[in-house]
């Protein structure tokens, strides 16, 4: 009698996190001004926000190296959209100058020119409006270049997730190969890279989807994207190589040999190289990246993260089982 | 065999087609509301990715209830 208890658990992960994933919403963000560069004189500034509900009452200050310019007047166009009047002193000290609707801050939003010794810091009062559109506690952080594309990291990551444990599980029946000559086992390996190397297509496609719309590009020379296609293509190389060699045994034997070689190297490639300092990488965490981990209210991001990558690697793992079934069923049938 | 060859075709017209894309096209869409839809593109990846695996394991059963016969 197999166990199928997981198979429930797989759904029901998959289906809170995917849901959870697309609904949480977007935490309140500052995510444009216009015009982008001040210098000493009367502006008028458009704030753009993302997620906000800009009140009557807001308070705008600029802040450049600690030192507060107030706003003149506010006009509140609507939730998302404000203009504010300011009188730029001359003598700011920094390059860039954030600006701050109430709790909201945009970092570094405006190049200033004219810089000089300092200027003397107004007081702008407390920023007391409510900002939150949804009124929700649990958001989503709002990073600028990624917004919502950071719903991403519940459907991109673990795939690649789910294929490093179908390779584990692959490696896994290799190495019991050159201990045992079994066939069968053989044969598991030879499904789970299969279903594995799936999920690394599904990784490649959906990180160049996600690139596209963050940096840029479909495809950059990020060590971590390089490391990730030559895996597959290592991967392929397996089951080039498998079907080269006529003879069940050699070729197990063979393919065993090869596969372990394979899984040092994917986690050379996965790993390694893209965590050395030397490298310079655009992912999180890589080459001297600051992780996700870094961002404010991180732990609601991973409460949803977590689930989708057991539940992904499940559903991996139950692929893989039917491959492995339906192939010996085939084999029973043959006989 | 057959998933990775039509999976990595996918992939190739996806490049083929950034390529000819005015980048007009890719701000109203990828970029617009919040890039929202990246997401959505990235879903529709992975869904029809598992979907043509099922095709495939779907294919294989039907070879097999053929030989059972």
């Amino acid at each position: 009698m197999r166990q199928w208890w997981w198979k429930f658990l797989a759904v029901a992960l998959l289906l809170f996190a995917s849901i959870a994933a697309l609904r949480v919403p977007l935490a309140s963000a500052l995510v444009h001004v216009s015009p982008d560069r001040i210098a000493p004189g009367p502006v008028e500034i458009t704030v753009t926000g993302y997620n906000t509900r800009f009140a009557m009452e807001e308070v705008v200050y600029l802040e450049n190296d600690g030192q507060r310019v107030c706003a003149k007047g506010v006009n509140v166009v609507d939730g998302t959209h404000l203009q504010a009047t300011f009188h730029i002193p001359a003598g700011m000290k920094a390059n860039l100058t954030d600006i701050r609707v109430g709790r909201l801050t945009y970092k570094g939003a405006l190049f200033t020119a004219g810089l000089g010794a300092g200027i003397t810091s107004g007081s702008c009062g407390p920023g007391t409006t409510k900002l939150d559109m949804t009124g929700l506690a649990f958001v989503f952080p709002n990073r600028s270049i990624l917004y919502e594309s950071i719903r991403n990291l519940c459907f991109h990551v673990p795939m690649w997730f789910t294929m490093i444990v179908l390779m584990a599980i692959s490696v896994y029946n290799s190495i019991r190969v050159l201990g045992s000559n079994s066939l069968v086992q053989d044969q598991a390996a030879e499904l789970a890279a299969k279903v594995g190397l799936l999920f690394c297509f599904l990784g490649l496609i959906t990180g160049a989807v996600w690139a596209r719309a963050t940096w840029g590009a479909f495809w950059t020379n990020d060590v971590k994207l390089n490391g990730a296609a030559v895996t597959g293509l290592i991967y392929l190389a397996y089951l080039v190589l498998r079907g080269s060699v006529q003879d069940a045994h050699k070729r197990a034997r063979l393919a065993a040999i090869y596969n372990i070689f394979a899984f040092v190297l994917l986690v050379l490639f996965l790993f390694v190289v893209p965590r050395l300092n030397a490298v310079d990488s655009l992912h999180p965490g890589n080459g001297g990246n600051s992780g996700f981990s870094d961002l404010d209210l991180d732990s609601r991001l991973r409460m949803i993260f977590y689930p989708a990558v057991l539940g992904w690697i499940l559903l991996g793992v139950w692929m893989y089982d039917l491959r492995v079934r339906a192939a010996r069923l085939a084999e029973t049938l043959d006989r | 065999m057959r998933t990775f060859l039509s999976l990595s075709l996918l992939l190739m017209s996806i490049t083929a087609s950034a390529q000819n894309a005015a980048p007009t096209w890719l701000e109203s869409t990828l970029y617009g509301s919040g890039k929202i839809n990246a997401v959505v593109a990235v879903v529709a990846v992975i869904i029809l990715g598992i979907g043509v695996w099922m095709w495939n394991m779907d294919k294989r059963i039907r070879r097999m209830e053929g030989k059972g016969k």
